[in-house]
């Protein structure tokens, strides 16, 4: 299906420095800070964003589980881009409490509180230093 | 050589931007908050794909999918990123449908110019394979626009 089509196209535009499945990030996050525009071309499918969290430190993250064998490219880069949602929604849900102390800076003990009363981050219980 | 899951930080620069763009204007974040939400995406990571990974073994495939990654999405009650998922799917997947175009009409203009002294025929075989797979490739734009995919 669609996941042929990727991968076959992944190598026909690796000059694009925004095809992020060889090592672009060993470049670090200076290369995607410098504002780079992100262009394929005359024709750019234009859609909210793009996933921005490297696609081969999300592959290399996922391959330290020993159970799993192969990930598509499509898994890749739908994990990466839940992992983008995952970010926005707990600092959004950090704030609150941050608020609620009548604090402008979101502080560790507000993730904290965030992950203990909301549900869906019961499983960052116990993880973190 | 296997790299542990602790060497593997999201990169920061990233993960800020992120932040900043999810919260209002005049918030500020702690390094320390900083760094611990760059701790839990890890774990998120690690989690999702854990959780994705059974479903693709329960289906008897060795391949992690994006439909796992969904299935996977609705199991840890996070059904609220499944439309803008799907959405990013479709979006990347016709992204690359459209570089895809963009390739094959670069060809074609190469193609013309370089086969100018050939017969008609084989003028006319070569344009004719490269609008079938335009064609093709319009085709599947669309019916992943219709999620019909």
């Amino acid at each position: 299906m669609a996941a042929t089509v990727t991968t076959s196209l992944v190598t026909a535009t690796e000059h694009d420095p925004d095809r992020c499945e060889s090592e672009e990030e060993t470049r670090g996050a200076e290369a995607e800070d410098s504002g780079q525009q992100q262009q394929t071309g005359p024709v750019t499918v234009s859609h909210s964003r793009l996933s921005k969290l490297p696609l081969a430190r999300i592959k290399a993250l996922m391959k330290t589980d020993p159970d799993v064998a192969l990930a598509s490219q499509e898994s890749v880069f739908i994990i990466a881009k839940a992992t983008e949602l995952f970010v926005e929604m707990i600092a959004k849900d950090a704030l609150v409490y941050a608020q609620q102390g009548k604090r402008k800076t979101l502080q560790r003990k507000d993730l904290d509180n965030a992950i203990e009363a909301i549900d869906e981050f019961a499983f960052l219980e116990g993880t973190l230093d | 050589m296997a790299e542990r899951p602790e060497d593997l930080n999201l990169p920061n620069a990233v993960i800020t931007r992120i932040i900043k763009e999810a919260l209002p204007d005049g918030v500020n974040v702690s390094k320390e908050a900083r760094r611990a939400i760059s701790q839990a995406a890890s774990v998120f990571v690690l989690y999702a794909t854990s959780c994705a990974n059974n479903f693709a073994m329960k289906a008897k495939r060795k391949t992690l999918n994006a439909g796992d990654v969904l299935a996977a999405m609705e199991e840890m009650e996070f059904e609220r990123f499944l439309e803008p998922l799907r959405e990013a799917l479709e979006g990347e997947t016709l992204k690359i449908l459209s570089a895809f175009k963009d390739i094959l009409i670069n060809e074609q203009a190469r193609l013309s110019g370089r086969i100018e002294e050939k017969s008609e025929n084989v003028k006319s075989a070569a344009s004719g394979c490269i609008s079938v797979v335009l064609k093709t490739a319009e085709l599947s734009a669309e019916l992943i626009k219709l999620g019909a995919g």
